[in-house]
């Protein structure tokens, strides 16, 4: 708890606390950045799921790049909204579930790009079984990640360690 | 405002609203909404605007109604938010601004289906969209991000702290 008090302290974070522009401006990067995080995903896994089966698979793998955009912007914003309360995600289990959902759906990513992604004969028609099971794990593991990133906002035990309220 | 807030209560969105978690969980909806409008519509304005041009978008455009139900979700989870703390709405620049790029957003669409989804369903592979068509992906994609940003903030514009800009 203690190093959570000195890092409230810190300049840095008093000011993106402190500054509503930063704060929100912040806020916004990560609401948006999660938007297209999630959205490419959506396009992958319905794809794999069999709608739009006129879609080349592989060539899905051309809006990887908005994915690798919006995942630094969700990183770094997500680490500004850290450093601003550090004691109200570190403190909540929730915040933990969301980080090791996006790890996990990240994980399956991985594994359908190292997999049917990169191989071009299955750019028609169905995908295999396997990789549309991993589909389906993808759109509830980003769902369940939505839900605690959301509720991040209604579970917190404090807002600050310095002045417990 | 009467209207709203009689319609929530008769309705029983005022009631769900006030629970514990029924805030929460529209507002969970709410993002799991925009996201299937964004990675569906979203990713069919960006290839018209040229990225992944090896995809035919006649074959992208399939994932659209994926995008519609995502928007119908929204405007549902939308008007439950709306009609159970209408005040926190109607004066909030924030939420102003997010209608009037969701009009724009609206007469975009109309223009796009009217005039150049034809040419556009009918541009082969590898080749760019006609001009118009990336116009209206420029305006569609800057209003739905601008949607997005205005939801947002309507949490930073809080009435009665901030009241409407323009009136």
């Amino acid at each position: 708890m203690d190093y959570l008090v000195w890092l409230e302290e810190t300049p840095f974070s008093i000011w993106m606390r402190e500054s509503g522009p930063a704060f929100f401006s912040t806020l916004v990067l990560h609401a948006v950045g999660m938007g297209f995080v999630v959205g490419v995903h959506v396009t992958m896994n319905l794809r794999l799921l069999g709608v739009a089966p006129r879609v080349p698979l592989s060539m899905t793998r051309r809006f990887f790049p908005v994915l690798w955009v919006n995942l630094v912007v969700v990183s770094l914003s997500g680490a500004l909204l850290l450093v601003a309360y550090p004691a109200k995600a570190l403190t909540n289990p929730v915040f933990y579930l969301k980080l090791a959902t996006v790890l996990a759906a990240l994980f399956v990513t991985r594994s359908l790009w190292t997999g049917v992604l990169r191989d071009p004969s299955h750019d028609a028609g169905r995908a295999p079984r396997k990789a549309r099971v991993l589909a389906v794990l993808s759109l509830l593991l980003w769902a369940g990640a939505i839900t605690s990133g959301r509720l991040l906002a209604y579970t917190h035990n404090m807002l600050m360690a310095s002045h417990q309220f | 405002m009467e209207a709203l807030l009689d319609f929530s209560q008769k309705s029983g969105i005022y009631a769900f609203m006030h629970t514990t978690w029924g805030w929460p969980v529209a507002e969970t909806l709410h993002f799991m909404g925009l996201s299937l409008l964004i990675g569906t519509v979203g990713l069919f304005d960006l290839r018209m605007l040229g990225l992944a041009s090896g995809i035919p978008m006649s074959a992208l455009h399939k994932l659209v109604p994926w995008g519609v139900a995502g928007y119908a979700l929204n405007v549902m989870t939308g008007v439950m938010f709306v009609s159970s703390a209408p005040d926190q709405y109607l004066f909030n620049p924030a939420f102003q601004t997010k209608l009037a790029l969701m009009a724009i957003a609206g007469i975009n669409v109309l223009f796009f289906y009217r005039f150049v989804f034809g040419p556009v369903k009918r541009t082969g592979v590898g080749a760019r969209a006609p001009r118009a068509a990336q116009v209206a992906a420029v305006i569609s994609l800057s209003c739905w991000i601008g949607v997005l940003v205005c939801g947002r903030l309507i949490t930073y514009y809080r009435p009665p702290y901030h009241w409407c800009f323009w009136c």
